[in-house]
């Protein structure tokens, strides 16, 4: 599937340059953007880094190069290099896809797509877009975000204008298969112990979203619900095996003059029950359920302030400080132009149910604090 | 004393007028696109990259200036942010896949030019700049 779609997007973008009268007639764009981070960890170690004793293992860089041949039909690849801890550092294919926008009310994409589940998802992994060095880890946590990026398939969207006391509504239908690399940070402690996945782990997708942009200036509301169906991965002496889970999520997000707020609560609605097979067999099961509030100020034209809570909770877990992380957090960043920017932000963290597994070994202590700094540049 | 005071009130009168003849912009189309107005929710959807059409069904294309007090004006008065927030806005739907980043243009004569030669072409520029060739719509 994967190959016919990308066959399918190369022809399009073969038969487009074929016809193409000049460069220019396609209207061709590169943009990029590059961000270096550096994390320090009071206790533990974070996101397969060695952040106790301070790690810039936290680098990315991505180049978008598109085309606009007509006013209705776009097509653009990117791709993205990607390092944290001791995950990634690889040059992969980020997205392709061709996309054709009948009207505002009707509009597909197809190729390898973003996923537009919940608030942030389509933007989590493009770092110039936000205050925040990391967006609220209990949502979208950025060590497994590689399962939710992208979809090789298809995403139905569009737009329909309700009357004006009532808004408009954004609709976002989407279905295709999911690939997580052998590498991904899911599969670290796999990795770790020499039980790592053969093969890319792939399953089917299918999900939609709304988000109404209510008449109240500013105000949206929207909810997604993204199914994925069971799948099971060939591991190193066993394989792994994941029964179908949904992805909900109820969201809201309020933009006024210089004021940004935000919520969002998620659940993984399932069963969640892992079963690894070989030695040692082991059935895991889990309910993992998040939330945040977030609010940023712009405080000049440059210097933007922020703060959320992030916390996570899994049901299925015993009681202790695996079964939850909570996150206060403080953020600040700096703009020095509209291409350079600079991110710090320390975290307040309680709990190890996110994020510190991975690293670690050792006994996790209950409590640390994250220190994150990033500065990135984009054109 | 009385002198110096007329001369200053004139002074800062002809300067505030100056001042805001520079800072109004207007939105100008190519003349192939039917609507005569455009609706300020409309005006920033098509700008932010969340409409391609005007409540009329006119198919519009935005193309911005790179900088320069009818851009800044412009943002100001119809977007609601500054060019730093603005040009962010675009490059996460970039990046995102969601849509390619609009034109953007050295002079409002460029833009003119630009929005007179391309079908569903839409644009600003000072009020004072030579505009013909395209149509202004009105901001309701």
């Amino acid at each position: 599937m994967n190959r016919l779609l990308v066959g399918a997007l190369a022809l399009a973008l073969g038969t487009l340059s074929a016809k193409a009268q000049s460069l220019d007639d396609l209207n061709i764009q590169i943009h990029g953007y590059a961000a270096q981070g550096f994390l320090y960890t009071t206790h533990n170690n974070i996101f397969n880094a060695e952040s106790s004793d301070g790690s810039p293992a936290w680098t990315e860089a991505v180049l978008n190069v598109s085309s606009v041949p007509t006013p209705k039909l776009r097509v653009a690849v990117q791709a993205r290099y990607f390092l944290l801890g001791d995950s990634g550092n690889a040059i992969v294919l980020d997205w392709a896809a061709a996309d054709y926008k009948f009207n505002d009310r009707l509009g597909v994409r197809f190729g390898k797509v973003k996923t537009p589940w919940g608030l942030f998802n389509e933007t989590q992994d493009i770092d110039p877009s936000y205050i925040w060095a990391l967006l609220p880890q209990s949502v979208y946590d950025v060590t497994t975000r590689n399962a939710d990026l992208a979809h090789y398939g298809a995403v139905i969207y569009g737009t329909f204008k309700l009357s004006p006391s009532v808004g408009k509504l954004d609709y976002r239908v989407w279905g295709g298969e999911e690939v997580i690399p052998t590498d991904d940070g899911q599969f670290a402690d796999l990795n770790a112990a020499g039980n790592g996945p053969l093969n890319p782990f792939t399953y089917v997708t299918l999900g939609g979203a709304l988000h109404w942009r209510t008449p109240i200036a500013g105000l949206m509301i929207g909810a997604s619900d993204g199914h994925a169906n069971q799948g099971s991965v060939a591991l190193v002496g066993g394989s792994e095996s994941f029964t179908a889970w949904n992805n909900v999520s109820y969201f809201t997000k309020y933009e006024k003059d210089k004021w940004l707020l935000a919520g969002e609560w998620n659940r993984q609605a399932s069963p969640g029950t892992l079963i690894t097979t070989g030695s040692p067999s082991s059935s895991v099961s889990s309910d993992p359920r998040a939330w945040y509030l977030m609010a940023s100020y712009k405080i000049t034209g440059k210097l933007t302030a922020g703060a959320y809570d992030s916390q996570a909770v899994d049901h299925d877990q015993s009681l202790g400080p695996d079964r939850y992380t909570k996150d206060w957090t403080v953020s600040g960043r700096y703009d020095f132009s509209q291409f350079i920017y600079l991110k710090a932000e320390e975290h307040f963290i309680e709990g190890t149910s996110l994020s510190f597994k991975n690293a670690n070994n050792a006994v996790l202590l209950p409590n640390s604090n994250l220190t994150a700094l990033r500065i990135g540049v984009s054109f | 004393m009385k002198k110096h005071f007329i001369a200053l009130f004139f002074t800062l009168g002809v300067l505030a007028l100056a001042g805001n003849a520079h800072a109004q912009a207007i939105v100008i189309a190519n003349p192939g696109v039917k609507a005569a107005d455009v609706s300020k929710v409309d005006l920033k959807d098509v700008f932010t990259g969340s409409a391609t059409s005007l409540k009329d069904g006119s198919q519009v294309t935005p193309v911005l200036l790179k900088t320069g007090s009818a851009h800044d004006e412009f943002l100001s008065a119809y977007i609601g942010k500054n060019d730093t927030a603005f040009r962010a806005g675009w490059r996460s739907l970039v990046f995102s896949g969601q849509a390619a980043m609009p034109k953007s243009l050295d002079s409002e004569a460029a833009v003119v030019e630009y929005v007179a030669h391309n079908a569903g072409a839409i644009g600003y520029i000072g009020k004072a700049t030579p505009h013909e060739g395209v149509k202004v719509l009105a901001v309701r």
